[in-house]
């Protein structure tokens, strides 16, 4: 890059506000997607939305490519500067500028770590529903851009669900605000195009979100099940039930032996094939009811352990375990990478025997730890970065998982993302036009595609070309079916 | 046919989402798409319409796996219909759009049309998936078939509420919630605008989580609320309503209140807009403006309410507002949208990129007005 646009940059953010040191550039290299790395040349540090345009104008006006960047903690390559030139790192836009509790809604800045604004309405008996495993963390800005979901979501919405208004700086430089305080869309429901858009389509630069009161009441238990089945019909049944749980998630024993090592220890059972956390919350009244049904699917469903968290205390010990779980994979791993892939949640044991029988071909360890209420998987490839061989073989094995997820009718991410990492899989799933209506709406926001260049599109031109991804191919289909197929009569 | 009091000569009816495509591809003109016909003057007036594409044929559930909360259908299919299917497994959608059963869900996704269960959301926060063919009938999907999903960019908001000017919605992909296991109503007769806001404030602010609160006014006014959750839930709600005077509705009772809420929706003098302000500042609005007759979603705030061009203006100083229901002049004179600056011109854009002739419903979406 040339030196005259760091000197131009240093204009606009100020001396300190940009780094185009090789040891801070490290830091940039990557997201929490390991897996993929690239340098940017330079990362300014804005202040304000003025500072953003401004910085946005100048990349239009040389012609390098930019990109915005939160918390840094994005599992498909979101933040990864493939092109290299400019990552706009917005932390320090990181203030909470205003609530109105009687609206219930809060006005912050994207660098706003999504606990801290659930920590900071808390006093007013409200929260910001959308939880991501990594909100102690992850920005407001990172996930509007990824629209993202958490254990919560399962009762209240992903992130798209509660963003009411944006301002944000469009890929020309322009300032736009979008959508309207109350929710109302009034003309194209361009927050909505825009909450998902994975940074490729604008930087927001201001968020204004719905926030939820807090519940009367919060039960939490854990079921202890001798098998995957049984687990995978009491999450069904729950459902049948006609109850809306607050969280249901999944945790199997490889995922159980990590935690119970770890320091997230929260006293899962060691002897279980698969444990399910499962909240409920509402009127102190009817909780109690929906309670003693749950556990009553459970036990039908042969549950050898169903666990009440008497206090705080114990509820939150139990959510640390599922919270901490990817950390805790360090203690069984050197390394690991988190897919992502939703499937209906009434295949939920086909596929995860099919999952079980693709590790062991592969000779590739997998756990399973995820939203099961939703039918979320979160399949963690535990495998070892110094050994090349391993590393070569993630890329087949993720594949496979995500054609068997395909196979059933399923979608390519439920929350992480497209990014770089599953950009030559759209074509498991989309075709050249609807890759082209994906275009249009891309082109509306960022026609010349300097903001993020490279995410979210296949690599080849078309679809219909032979490549890595399709499974149109007959070849491809037979194989799901083998595999399906194959963990349809294993359980049997 | 006739369309926004546009004669439309031709009206094709596809039976298939195959079918549609090639008649849109043997269109050359502009063209209108047409559910059940129930809100046929939302928008800016119409531009001269070659052809009409009637979606009533379009009436298949395609796939309904209630095991999975998931249900696939025709953008053709009514709204009571789809409710039956539902109500047979204990679930449902939940959204109550004032044009009633005989709506077709293609129509109503296209106007982002509304009801009481406002206060629950829109019908945005249900959709998963969806088919459409464009202006020249090419076909494509956004989204997918789970119920929760990110892959690629979700386009589905951008056609939801679009009002047939990016394309014709073919199939849509909902994701579904368990029937309210009970519900409740109760009606207030407020004594002025001071006892209504007051009352509402409360609801608001306590522990009440109703799903559908609105206030009518300001001839025979009321605040009527609904409750729907464990039948416990329900009413321990109930009981602790604010202020005095509640007459109480059961399941079997309630419909009375809420075909009354109806009935007042149609009754609203035009030219009715649809102003987003806040929920506190529904009294402030109605104070300032006092018009001939008003609903109000308040829990979420939205206003309907009367109000001609002048006031239009005024309101727009202040709140985003929509004219919802209003005759030609009006819509034309104002504006139908009132969007300005560079929120307009990327709305524009839109238009532009996924309809770029200008066929698909030309003059209805912000093509039909100049930036506020
Ligand atoms: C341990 C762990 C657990 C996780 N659990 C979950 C989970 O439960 N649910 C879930 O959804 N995700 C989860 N994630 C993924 C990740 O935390 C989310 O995607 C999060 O939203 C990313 O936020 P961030 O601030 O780190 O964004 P970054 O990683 O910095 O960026 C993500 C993307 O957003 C863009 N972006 C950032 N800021 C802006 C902005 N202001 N405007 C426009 N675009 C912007 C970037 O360009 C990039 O494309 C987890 C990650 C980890 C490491």
């Amino acid at each position: 890059m040339k030196p005259e646009v760091i000197d131009k940059l240093r204009d606009i953010v100020g001396a300190d506000g940009a780094t185009d040191d090789a040891a801070e550039l490290l830091v940039y290299e990557c997201d929490a997607l390991t897996l993929f790395k690239n340098s940017p040349d330079v990362v300014v540090f804005p202040a304000d939305t003025e500072q953003v345009a401004a910085v946005v104008r100048l990349a239009n006006e040389y012609g390098i490519p930019f990109l915005p960047r939160g918390a840094g903690t994005g599992l498909s390559g979101g933040a990864l500067a493939l092109e290299g030139g400019i990552i706009i790192e917005l932390q320090q836009l990181n203030r909470i500028l205003s609530v109105d509790a009687e609206n219930r809604t809060a006005v912050v800045q994207p660098g706003v770590v999504n606990l801290h604004l659930s920590q900071a309405v808390a006093h007013l008996g409200l929260y910001y529903a959308p939880d991501p495993s990594s909100q102690v963390a992850c920005s407001i800005g990172g996930n509007v851009a990824e629209n993202a979901g958490g254990p919560h979501c399962l009762k209240y919405g992903m992130t798209t669900n509660h963003v009411l208004e944006v301002e944000a700086v469009a890929a020309d430089g322009t300032v736009v605000r979008l959508g309207s305080k109350t929710g109302e869309r009034i003309g194209y429901d361009m927050v909505g195009a825009l909450v998902g858009s994975e940074g490729t389509f604008a930087i927001v630069t201001e968020i204004t979100v719905r926030l939820l009161k807090k519940p009367q009441s919060v039960k939490t238990l854990l079921a202890a099940f001798r098998s995957v089945e049984d687990s995978s019909r009491a999450v069904s049944d729950v459902i049948a039930a006609g109850i809306v749980p607050a969280a249901l998630e999944f945790v199997d024993r490889r995922t159980t032996e990590a935690v119970e090592a770890s320091v997230y220890a929260a006293g899962y059972p060691l002897d279980a094939a698969a444990s399910l956390l499962i909240e409920i919350d509402g009127f102190e009244v009817a909780v109690e009811d929906t309670q003693a049904s749950i556990v009553d699917v459970c036990r039908r469903n042969n549950a050898f352990e169903v666990r009440l968290a008497r206090s705080e205390a114990e509820r939150a010990r139990l959510w640390m375990g599922r919270k901490g779980a990817f950390g805790a994979m360090g203690r069984i791993s050197p390394d690991m990478i988190t897919m992502d892939a939703v499937i209906p949640r009434t295949r939920l044991p086909e596929v995860l025997t099919a999952i079980e029988r693709l590790s062991e071909q592969h000779a590739m360890p997998v756990a399973n730890v995820f939203h099961a209420g939703d039918g979320n998987l979160h399949p963690l490839i535990l495998y070892d970065g110094r050994d090349a061989d391993q590393v070569e073989r993630i890329h087949a094995l993720g594949e496979a998982i995500m054609e068997v997820c395909v196979g059933v009718g399923g979608a390519l991410s439920g929350e992480h993302g497209i990014g770089v990492e599953k950009k030559d899989f759209m074509c498991m799933i989309f075709n050249d036009d609807d890759l082209a209506a994906m275009r249009r709406a891309k082109g509306v926001f960022n026609p010349d595609g300097l903001l993020n260049p490279g995410k979210v599109f296949p690599s080849r031109p078309s679809c219909s070309e032979v490549g890595p991804g399709v499974t149109r191919t007959a070849e491809a289909a037979r194989r799901i079916d083998e595999y399906v197929r194959g963990a349809g009569e294993a359980r049997a | 046919m006739i369309v926004d009091s546009r004669a439309v000569d031709r009206v094709l009816a596809p039976a298939s989402a195959g079918e549609l495509a090639e008649m849109m591809r043997s269109e050359t003109g502009t063209i209108a798409p047409v559910g059940a016909g129930t809100e046929l003057s939302l928008g800016n007036p119409l531009e001269p319409i070659d052809a009409a594409i009637d979606t009533r044929r379009l009436d298949r559930i395609t796939e309904y796996v209630p095991a999975d909360l998931t249900i696939h259908v025709e953008s053709g299919v009514r709204l009571g219909q789809l409710a039956g299917a539902l109500a047979e497994h204990g679930q449902m959608l939940p959204i109550d759009p004032w044009n009633g059963p005989e709506a077709t869900i293609g129509g109503v996704v296209a106007t982002n049309a509304q009801g009481p269960l406002r206060a629950v959301g829109t019908v945005r926060d249900w959709i998963i998936g969806m088919q459409v063919v464009d202006a020249g009938g090419r076909a494509s999907k956004t989204g997918g078939r789970v119920v929760k999903n990110v892959s690629g960019y979700d386009l589905a908001k951008l056609y939801t509420g679009s009002l047939g000017s990016l394309a014709v919605i073919s199939e849509i992909s909902f994701k579904l919630r368990a029937a309210f296991a009970a519900t409740a109503s109760a009606r207030l007769r407020p004594g002025g605008l001071a006892e209504a806001a007051d009352v509402i404030r409360e609801i608001r602010s306590g522990p009440l989580e109703p799903v559908s609160l609105v206030w009518a006014g300001p001839e025979d006014p009321f605040v009527a609320v609904r409750f729907g959750e464990h039948p416990r839930a329900v009413e321990w709600q109930l009981d602790r309503l604010p202020g005095e005077g509640w007459e109480r509705f059961d399941a079997e009772t309630e419909s009375a209140v809420w075909d009354a809420v109806r009935d007042r929706y149609r009754a609203l003098a035009e030219p009715v807009v649809r102003v987003a302000a806040p929920p506190s500042e529904a009294r402030a609005v109605i104070e300032r403006f006092r018009p001939e007759s008003w609903l109000v979603h308040a829990a979420n705030g939205t206003i309907l309410m009367t109000a001609g061009v002048d006031a239009i203006a005024r309101l727009r100083e202040r709140h985003p507002t929509l004219v919802e229901r209003a005759p030609r002049e009006v819509r034309l004179q104002a504006g139908v949208f009132g969007l300005t600056g560079a929120e307009y011109d990327l709305m524009r854009r839109v238009k532009t990129a996924f309809d770029p002739e200008g066929r698909l419903n030309p003059g209805r979406h912000v093509d039909g007005e100049r930036p506020a």
